[in-house]
């Protein structure tokens, strides 16, 4: 008697489906992890291994100058939760996130957006704005602490010139940390507007057509169709920015070298004193760790304010 | 036919690992005695540059035929950086130039070798200069040979001198503090009467609590001497000077200081005879001067890179043969004459080589004034980084008074004292 159709359709759609044997998808599995392998294997040996040993070192007291490495326990942890210095580190770099993120997330949108239209020179200031991104920060740097100097700073100048007061600003406790944030937001606003130029283009334009032709202004056009569509483009920009923010050295180490008075010193120049200048590892480990953690729950608070979904 | 076949493949695939092995597995040494290799790494990237290389490829044509010196040449910081890790690892070159603060952290750590054979054929202590002889030797051992040696000088424009009505530079503390504000004047071209620098230099406050009686540390290093009364007075007067008179920028690395000064900003600075070939080339009018005298008499800062070898290199002969090379009469004096460093051999003063560049002698003459700072710490990073350049910034900032900040940066430093 011949199958009903339906039924036969089915059970080949059921085979179709891969209702393989097990012993066929035992080899599918394995498959897969062999081809995730060389990925695997370099996530786990530049990254995974160090930070095991980093928290490994800093359950230790652990120098390369010195030829036994003890285990000491929470004692780095201790001596960190008492250390004013550190605590200094973090309000700066806290400070310094929370001048930089916002800024450097929020002025390259409405760029973002003018350089979507049809303007005439749109690649040329496509490209001036991203040129900060792609210079040596290091560089950058150096030429910034010129343009800052009071006496002979173009910036400084130019202030001067429109009668506004000048400060030291690299010199000046108040103003030093100020002065970086400024270089900060500088160096990051390129490469946001294009991420964000990018998400900008990824929005159908038919959404816009149908919101045109339902009389939506341009300001309802913004905040009802692209802020909204843009959420996994401003995720990723912030997440990242945020990220850079808290491991921010080469400006700090350049311009100022954590001071006047440690007041531009971040957690990762003090990581880098501690490390590579007193070569105090185990302590700076200890730090390297408290930084880890801080940036985990940061990126999970940001993941779930901006509710995170796997197709984002 | 399968068979030939076979053979044929065989043969060929036999072929092609004989040749291989020929060229990958290098020939055996023969009788002859083959060439040694030494590494050497070195910070002299600056102006010197040229100079080292020069001497480098001096010592290697006239030990051609038995020795080969091949130098990498980075930042000091890097230097200092990848220095320790390789040594850590047995990767660390034969021959090493750094700083000589470093010398007891090395040594300490088990990482470079005695050298006490080579002072017994051919280096010449009698030469050295004692400060730094004396801080070459630890544990009863020398450690280290002179790379290069330096004392610390006063710097003057004598344009911004004669325009404020001086005719030369100021021979005691009293006339270097008063010159000093006589130079200073604020407004929209501002100038000041000395280019202080705090941090990222070579140390420059130190000779000012010397030049009163005061100093950092014991001579035994048990104590700090940073809260001593003689200390506390020359930081107070100097403080004073500045946030009244403005007789210094606050806050200045080294790098900023000599912009000062080069850009006739400043009107005088200590430092060392590194700067007198860029200052030079930038058409200063400027002379060099003993620092000035105080209440404890004549004194300056000395420093020096020193040279050492690595505990674990199968080179120590050669490695000590080129040490000593260095040392000697015509490669200091050649040292000299390029840099303007005095050389490391308190026997060449009257050297009349050495005449060809005037500042060469000037700088040497303060070699018996000079002393070395922090020189035998092993913490001396650390008490010179966060101790005592933080009390410095403190007061320059007005954070917190002279006394309080110099008895704090004490206990601090006494807590990092062996």
């Amino acid at each position: 008697m011949a199958m009903p159709i339906a039924h036969a359709s089915v059970s080949t759609a059921a085979r179709r489906r891969g209702s393989l044997r097990p012993h066929g998808r035992a080899r599918a599995i394995l498959a897969s992890y062999l081809f995730m392998l060389p990925s695997l294997l370099v996530i786990g040996v530049f990254m995974f291994w160090p930070i095991l040993q980093i928290v490994w070192f800093s359950l230790h007291q652990w120098s390369f100058i010195a030829t036994d490495h003890p285990y000491v326990g929470a004692d780095n942890y201790r001596q960190l939760a008492n250390d004013s210095r550190f605590w200094g580190d973090l309000h700066n770099t806290l400070l310094f996130t929370v001048g930089v993120v916002p800024a450097s997330v929020l002025l390259p949108l409405p760029v973002a957006v003018a350089l979507n239209r049809p303007l005439r020179g749109r690649a040329f200031f496509r490209a001036a704005y991203f040129l900060p991104a792609v210079s040596s920060y290091a560089v950058m740097a150096i030429v910034w602490s010129l343009l800052l100097q009071p006496d002979i700073g173009l910036l400084s100048r130019y202030l001067q010139l429109l009668h506004f007061p000048v400060a030291d600003w690299l010199h000046d406790p108040s103003w030093a940390l100020p002065a970086i944030m400024l270089v900060g937001i500088w160096k990051t606003i390129g490469f946001n507007m294009v991420i964000l130029l990018t998400g900008i283009q990824g929005i159908p334009e038919t959404y816009y057509e149908a919101a045109q032709v339902d009389g939506a202004s341009t300001v309802a056009r913004f905040f009802r169709i692209t802020l909204p569509l843009l959420r996994p483009t401003l995720l990723f920009v912030t997440v990242t920015s945020m990220i850079a923010s808290f491991q921010i050295f080469d400006p700090v180490f350049v311009m100022t070298g954590g001071g006047p008075l440690f007041s531009t010193e971040t957690l990762v120049t003090y990581i880098y004193h501690e490390g590579f200048q007193l070569f105090d590892t185990g302590y700076a480990s200890t730090i390297a760790c408290i930084l880890f953690l801080i940036m985990l729950v940061l990126t999970a608070v940001q993941l779930q304010v901006f509710r995170f979904q796997e197709e984002d | 036919m399968l068979h030939r076949c076979f053979s044929s493949r065989m043969a060929r695939l036999v072929c092609a690992l004989a040749v291989s092995a020929a060229v990958l597995i290098p020939p055996q040494a023969s009788g002859a005695a083959s060439m040694t290799s030494l590494t050497f790494w070195n910070g002299f990237t600056g102006p010197d540059a040229p100079t080292i290389q020069t001497l480098v490829s001096r010592y290697n044509t006239a030990n051609h035929s038995s020795i080969s010196v091949s130098q990498n040449v980075m930042p000091w910081a890097d230097l200092m950086t990848k220095l320790l890790a390789s040594y850590a690892v047995g990767q660390g070159p034969d021959v090493a130039a750094f700083h000589l603060q470093y010398l007891p952290q090395y040594v300490q750590a088990g990482l470079i070798a005695p050298i006490d054979d080579a002072y017994s054929h051919g280096l010449s202590a009698a030469a050295i200069p004692p400060d730094l002889l004396r801080s070459l030797k630890i544990g009863g051992h020398y450690y280290g040979a002179p790379a290069n040696y330096a004392t610390l000088m006063l710097y003057w424009n004598k344009d911004l001198f004669r325009k404020a009505g001086l005719s030369q530079a100021p021979t005691t503390l009293a006339q270097m503090q008063a010159d000093a504000v006589k130079l200073s004047h604020q407004g929209a071209n501002p100038q000041y009467g000395i280019a202080l620098a705090d941090h990222a230099t070579i140390p420059m406050w130190p000779i000012l609590m010397w030049q009163n009686g005061g100093d950092v540390v014991t001579a035994d290093h048990s104590k700090s001497l940073l809260a001593a009364p003689k200390t506390i007075q020359a930081v107070t007067s100097w403080a004073t000077l500045i946030a009244k008179d403005h007789v210094s920028p606050v806050g200045l690395a080294g790098a900023e200081a000599d912009s000062y000064f080069q850009g006739q900003k400043a009107a005088m600075e200590i430092n060392g005879p590194w700067a007198t070939s860029g200052y030079t080339q930038a058409h200063i009018n400027y002379d060099v001067a003993p620092v000035p005298v105080g209440p404890a008499g004549p004194v300056t800062l000395s420093d020096a890179v020193i040279l050492v070898i690595d505990k674990h290199s199968p080179n120590l002969a050669a490695a000590e043969s080129f040490v000593k090379w260095w040392n000697q009469k015509p490669q200091q004096a050649y040292i000299s004459l390029r840099s303007g460093f005095p050389p490391a051999r308190t026997d060449m003063t009257s050297d009349t080589s050495l005449q060809k560049n005037p500042f060469v002698i000037k700088f040497a003459r303060q070699a018996p004034y000079a002393r070395f700072y922090l020189a035998g710490l092993k913490n001396f990073d650390k008490i010179d980084t966060d101790v005592i350049t933080p009390a410095i910034q403190s007061i320059e900032y007005n954070r917190a008074s002279p006394a309080a900040a110099l008895r704090k940066a004490a206990t601090q430093m006494n807590a990092l004292l062996p």
